[in-house]
């Protein structure tokens, strides 16, 4: 995830994940009787196909796994949050492919998940170590961060009874659109920010530790 | 298609460049993550209220691409360690205990790696989490190992995989990339 790259590896990036996300890669094909063994067709993963919105997962600290590998770092991670990242396709997300004061899953796909390894505090609320499903209720200037209990769902359907905590949280402008939706962890003192930009906004969630 | 993927390149060109302004945000991989649970499409069953079955795994990899390479004995060495995808290890996560190849794995989480061999594939169940690829890998930290055989495919799958199916004892975790499968069962 170097942000320095040269513009061919750019290219060759961009064009990898445009293949990626859009191509239908070669099918796994279908059983049958007179072949050898066939991946099975399930519905949730049917091999050899890959999501529109790719999964990521971020850590904190930034890149935990290489520092443990690399031996930077022997000391267990803080926290870590995995998601899916949308397009925006050309799209206005805010207030039209979103709309304000409806929930939203921070991602697509599965419902975003977030795992503190230890206890943290949250505009002044203590947040106990575990794992948690993560949502917003954008609104114009602000967005309503959610902890919620109901954990390994589709994000399509939050169960406000199994909410935990809220965050009001101010929305900022980005310098220009960002095509994918982002998380990544921001230092901050005694903690970090959890960050969320897409197309022309985004928030940041002060954790400390 | 051609065209549309410059514009893509292009799209992303921008995209990255604007990552240098605003910094840290991070570019998306080239090899995507994905996770594959059991009971199979878990929270999708889950928000529609047509499963009463607890979650009992979940895997979290990342899918690399043939991109029209031969990938066993050649990409991937036979006999040599492998990370099980891409980028951060392979993770699995119990949610009870299970047994693999008769001895105890108590529910948490692990990491998968493997050893590709012709006809058959030895499977680690390691307990050191959080780590990047196979570079760190620790013998001392196996739960448990397992070689399974190796089913030949008569398509080749274009991204590596990972998906769980039932079994009569429990599941099985069916690994495939290009023309190769294994098995690994686990007893819940």
């Amino acid at each position: 995830m170097n942000l320095l790259r040269s513009a061919n590896v750019l290219l060759l990036v961009g064009i990898l994940g445009f293949t990626a996300c859009n191509n239908k890669p070669v099918p796994a094909g279908t059983d049958n009787a007179d072949k050898p063994a066939q991946v099975p067709q399930v519905a949730a993963n049917p091999n050899g196909l890959i999501d529109q919105s790719p999964m990521d997962i971020i850590y904190y600290p930034i890149e935990y796994p290489k520092l443990k590998m690399s031996g930077e770092t022997s000391a267990p991670p803080a926290m870590r949050v995995m998601y899916s990242r949308p397009q925006k396709k050309g799209r206005d997300i805010f207030g039209n492919l979103q709309k304000y004061g409806q929930p939203w899953r921070l991602g697509a796909n599965e419902a975003t998940e977030i795992e503190f390894f230890k206890n943290v505090t949250i505009q002044g609320k203590p947040v106990s170590a575990g794992r948690y499903v993560i949502y917003c209720i954008p609104e114009p200037k602000e967005w309503n961060i959610v902890l919620n209990s109901h954990l390994f769902s589709w994000g399509l359907h939050f169960d406000s009874t199994k909410d935990i905590q809220h965050f009001k949280i101010p929305v900022e402008s980005t310098k220009g659109p960002v095509e994918y939706f982002t998380m990544t962890f921001l230092d901050r003192d005694k903690g970090a920010s959890l960050v969320m930009a897409w197309d022309t906004v985004m928030a940041k969630l002060p954790i400390e530790f | 298609m051609i065209r549309k993927s410059i514009l893509f390149a292009l799209c992303s060109f921008g995209f990255l460049c604007l990552n240098a302004q605003t910094a840290n945000v991070p570019e998306t991989d080239k090899s995507p993550m994905d996770m594959c649970y059991y009971p199979d499409n878990y929270p999708v069953l889950k928000i529609q209220n047509k499963t009463k079955d607890a979650l009992m795994a979940r895997a979290i990899y990342s899918r690399p691409q043939r991109n029209g390479r031969k990938v066993f004995g050649e990409l991937l060495e036979y006999g040599k360690l492998w990370r099980l995808g891409a980028n951060e290890a392979t993770e699995v996560e119990f949610y009870k205990d299970t047994r693999i190849n008769g001895k105890k794995v108590p529910k948490g989480r692990y990491t998968l790696y493997a050893i590709p061999y012709e006809n058959q594939w030895t499977v680690i169940v390691n307990k050191d989490t959080d780590t990047w690829g196979a570079f760190k890998y620790d013998s001392k930290k196996d739960v448990v190992r397992m070689d399974v055989p190796v089913k030949k495919l008569t398509e080749a799958v274009e991204f590596f995989s990972m998906s769980f199916e039932k079994t009569t004892t429990g599941c099985q975790m069916n690994i495939a990339w290009d023309d190769v499968m294994v098995s690994l069962p686990i007893s819940m």
